[in-house]
């Protein structure tokens, strides 16, 4: 292979690289680029591009592997502009992928949630197995609570045997043991079929197994057989069928087998013990009963009672002859099994649907033992789909709470199908509790009180918005409800207000930051009256003792300023030396709100003392602060406030006023005080006026103090 | 999710070989607590002997054994002779064809006691031909006799039925009351199905005129 062959591959090489590079990046970075041009035109053919490159001539080639390279480095160069471009849009995407993380993490939550479901669901399929184990310890507690447990036994019948509802509905029975058994052929010892028996307290159900079911309905019901009708015999000797026993029900006799010499031993003990408990419970009866009949003897009763009662019987029985055509049709005999697909599958909706279809449907059908049956079946499921649906709600440390309001939406949406409103309602506002824990820890404490409570209503109160309108959308007619959510709202504002009061009133803020703050959470809270929603008195009435404390903290610090500084006054005018530094002075002052520009003489002077010209500039932000926080309950308060400090001042003044010291400065006091007492308090007069308030009295009267001070000193000797 | 096993367990569970039906006799073993049911049962079924007492509940054993030349299986249902277990009695005498009621020659009130379970066994059986062997076993220990051949006799001739006396301990006639029960069982089945030839073959074949219509 010669050189320009080599050279040629290169090129190509390079040439196609460039193309693809070249079609990604902005075309118009490449439009100047006449190469770049023709690499990039849509119909570009490099071999073809080469063959024409290499008639040329070395020299020519070289140029153009030159130029190809300028423009493979130029290409790069763009497409790192590009990159840049798009920085936002990487940004956004690598959020994207933060989020998708997150639920990713949910999802795989909720995987293990619901491998830890199905094992629950494995293990109760062998509940038959515990029971033999745990026998004891269930007759203890049944002897505890009796009506407890037999609920719990008669359900866990139901859901095992089909057809057994009457063996259920008799008061007082319950499930002692139970365990898979074969039947033997009591003459051939041939093994017949599986069977399940249940050793009820006064009773032995026996059920036939089902093949080919799916769901928990396994087994048939056979026959019930009252213990003291039956007789329970050892089988020693069965030639090679080990573990055997017999069951003599007359003119029945069969033949089961246990897996195990441990499990026919507890068959035969169990039942042994049974029959004598029955036998005794029996003999009580047959006591209380004599007892009972000879005082029902004494007090003839009337026979015609006995008959109605006979009648309602026999109209059930004639009932429950048509009964079993009512759940005959394909879709309520799967139904259950549809049932548990999708509770197992998390598909809340659809079980709901099926749970308000089947009670649609059950609705209209008697009341007979058969659908009373099916209808004990399907509640079962609708515990343990209302059971589901609360845990999607709980809120567990290790959930994430990406996606968490979509979710409790769902449940929240179903459990209300199902009528469980209450607990919906409890656990959909205890998630966002947790939602706006979370969401609140996330702020990060950046130092300014104003910007962090700024954020802290920014998450605060669109979640307590959102919530509002999701909890009316959702519990639209359960005006019940409505309360909880208010009460709810209350406490999450408490916390809130608890958090607003550490970092407000616990750090050094200043009154100017308080107000602000005030402020923030008074506007937030007036948006929430869009969803209805008025929390504005509830948050005064936390702040209230807080904020009282700190006004009255704030004005005792500014009195004791006041005599502070007044002991140390020596009634001089401001002298700034130069214009240059009085006009900076000037436009200080004109930002706090106050033009002293008409006071200004021999252009560095101020006919007002810097005392004076302080508690001005203090004052007024103060006011304007007290006035920013104001509502008709602080409007005591902050009069007072400004009185008392307006009077500290008027003291001050009134004082230097009556010492001789300062006879010769008169003049200059009066016109602070004038200044003070009228131009300030003007300026006061307007805040309020601005703020919508009325201007108290108490502080108009201050404004008559300036006359009594001119003739006060009218009154004092001269100089 | 659940059929899987099912089915699995399903295919385990072969149904019934038919093996050729056996004849079965059922003998009932009666008696006051103590006085060797089960022994003379375990002496029969393994030939040994027990010297423990444990009182029994209710136990049941089959053997196969030769009656007269025909295979036959004998189950056999060993009561309770303790009074405790009296009044669930009937529930086991109801599934017996033929009975051994056995008394200790060395225990006089055991041998009151077998007119109750004598009574009790007609009541139930509603058959006064009821294969019924009266046994008095024991019989190794002569020393302590307390009920005589002759009273024992005297009670058997009156109800009709064989009186035979047995040691569970030397295997004495252990094997013959079984036998002879065996064969008074046989006899009376027959009896019934040659009784049953006229009417019930009437009815079987009725019966299978049905089936051909
Ligand atoms: N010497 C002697 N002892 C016997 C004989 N038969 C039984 N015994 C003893 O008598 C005792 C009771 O015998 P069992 O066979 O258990 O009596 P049982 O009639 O089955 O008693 P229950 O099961 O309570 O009804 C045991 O200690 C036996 O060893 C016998 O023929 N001779
Ligand atoms: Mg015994």
């Amino acid at each position: 292979m010669d050189e320009k062959d080599e050279v040629r591959h290169n090129v190509i090489f390079v040439v196609r690289t460039i193309t693809l590079q070249a079609s990604k990046a902005s075309k118009v970075a490449m439009a100047q680029h006449g190469l770049a041009r023709v690499l990039s035109s849509q119909g570009f053919d490099p071999d073809n591009f080469v063959s024409k490159l290499c008639q040329s001539g070395e020299e020519e080639l070289m140029t153009m592997k030159q130029k190809v390279q300028m423009l493979s480095d130029d290409t790069a160069q763009s497409l790192k502009k590009n990159v840049y471009k798009n920085y936002s849009q990487f940004i956004e995407t690598a959020k994207e992928i933060s989020i998708l993380e997150g639920e990713m993490y949910q999802l795989s939550h909720m995987l293990t949630e619901q491998k830890s479901l199905m094992s629950n669901m494995m293990e109760m399929s062998l509940v038959s197995e515990r029971a033999v184990v745990e026998e004891p310890v269930v007759k203890e507690e049944a002897e505890e609570n009796p009506e407890e447990e037999t609920r719990k036994n008669l359900a866990f019948l139901l859901e095992k045997v089909e057809g057994c509802s009457s063996v259920t509905e008799v008061p007082g029975r319950q499930l002692v043991h139970n365990g898979d058994l074969v039947e033997l052929d009591s003459e051939t010892f041939n093994q017949i079929q599986r069977v399940h028996c249940f050793l009820l307290n006064d009773s032995l159900m026996l059920a036939s197994w089902l093949p080919n079911r799916r769901g928990p309905v396994r087994y048939r019901f056979q026959g019930l057989y009252e213990l003291d009708s039956l007789a329970v015999v050892n089988v020693r000797d069965a030639g090679p069928h080990k573990n055997t026993f017999k069951i003599l029900m007359f003119p029945d006799s069969k033949i089961y087998q246990a897996d195990s010499a441990k499990s026919k031993r507890q068959w035969l003990d169990i039942l042994e013990e049974t029959k004598k408990n029955k036998a005794a419970r029996d003999k009580q009866k047959k006591e209380a009963a004599m007892l009972l009949a000879e005082q029902q003897a004494a007090a003839a009763l009337s026979p015609v009672e006995d008959k109605k009662v006979l009648t309602d019987e026999d109209e059930s029985e004639a009932l429950a002859a048509m009964e079993t055509d009512f759940l005959n049709a394909d879709w309520l005999q799967e139904l259950p099994e549809d049932l548990d697909m999708c509770i197992a599958q998390r598909d809340f909706e659809g079980a709901v649907d099926l749970v308000e279809r089947v009670n649609e449907f059950l609705v209209s059908c008697p009341k007979v033992p058969a659908v009373k049956e099916f209808k004990a079946r399907i509640d079962h499921r609708v515990k343990q789909l209302t059971e589901g649906l609360m845990s999607e709600l709980q809120v567990s440390p290790e959930r994430s709470l990406r996606g968490g309001p979509r979710a409790a939406r769902r449940a929240v949406a179903q459990l209300i199908r199902l009528g469980k409103s209450a607990q919906a309602c409890d656990l959909f506002l205890k998630n966002r509790s947790a939602i706006i824990k979370y969401n609140i820890r996330q702020i990060k404490f950046e130092g300014a009180t104003t910007l962090y409570i700024r954020c802290l209503c920014g998450v605060f109160f669109p979640n307590l918005m959102d919530t509002g309108r999701e909890f009316l959308k959702a519990f639209q007619e359960h005006f019940g409800c409505m309360s909880a959510f208010v009460v709810w709202a209350k406490q999450e504002l408490q916390t809130f207000v608890d958090t607003f009061k550490r970092q407000v009133f616990g750090g050094k803020s200043n009154m100017t930051t308080i107000a602000e703050c005030i402020h923030t959470v008074r506007q937030s809270c007036m948006e929430l009256h869009a969803i209805g929603l008025d929390l504005d008195c509830c948050f005064e009435e936390m702040l209230e003792e807080n904020l009282e404390k700190y006004i009255n903290e704030t004005r005792e610090q500014f009195v004791e300023g006041i005599k502070y500084r007044g002991a140390e006054d020596k009634w001089r005018p401001m002298n700034h030396l130069s214009n240059k530094d009085c006009n900076k002075f000037l436009e200080e002052t004109s930002v706090a709100g106050l033009d002293l520009s008409d006071l200004v003489y021999d252009d560095c002077f101020i006919s007002l003392t810097m005392n004076t010209s302080h508690f001005c500039k203090t004052c007024l932000s103060l006011a304007r602060d007290l006035l920013s926080m104001y509502t008709p309950q602080l409007d005591v308060l902050i009069t007072n406030t400004l009185v008392e400090i307006f009077a500290a001042q008027v003291v001050h003044m009134e004082q230097t006023l009556k010492l001789q010291e300062f006879a010769g400065e008169r003049d200059f006091i009066m016109k602070n005080a004038q200044y003070i007492l009228e131009v300030l308090m003007g300026k006061i007069e307007q805040v309020y006026k601005d703020k919508n308030v009325d201007f108290p009295p108490q502080l108009e009267k201050v404004n008559a103090e300036y006359r009594r001070l001119k003739s006060l000193v009218k009154t004092l000797p001269a100089s | 999710m659940f059929s899987c096993w099912t089915r699995r367990q399903k295919a385990n569970m072969s149904k019934a070989k038919a093996t050729q039906p056996q004849v079965i006799h059922k003998v009932i073993m009666v008696g006051s607590g103590g006085v060797g049911k089960s022994a003379l049962t375990l002496q029969f079924m393994y030939d040994e002997f027990v010297e423990d007492y444990e009182p029994t509940k209710a136990d049941s054993y089959r053997k196969k054994v030769v009656l007269d030349g025909e295979e036959v299986q004998i189950d056999i249902l060993d009561t309770a002779g303790q009074e405790d277990y009296a009044a669930i009695r009937d529930n086991y005498f109801r599934s017996g064809e033929g009975f051994l009621c056995v008394f200790s020659i060395t225990e006089q009130e055991s041998f009151q006691a077998t007119a109750d379970f004598r009574e009790q066994i007609l009541r139930v059986k509603n058959d006064d031909n009821i294969p019924f062997l009266l046994v008095g076993n024991k019989a190794d220990l002569e020393e302590k006799r307390q009920v005589t051949v002759d009273e024992a006799q005297q009670r058997a001739q009156q109800w009709s039925v064989p009186y035979v006396e047995t040691s569970a301990k030397t295997r004495a006639n252990v094997d013959k009351v079984f036998y002879d029960l065996m064969r008074e069982i046989r006899s009376r089945k027959m009896e019934a199905t040659r009784q049953s030839n006229g009417k019930p073959k009437k009815k079987k074949e009725k019966r299978r005129k049905c089936t051909l219509l």
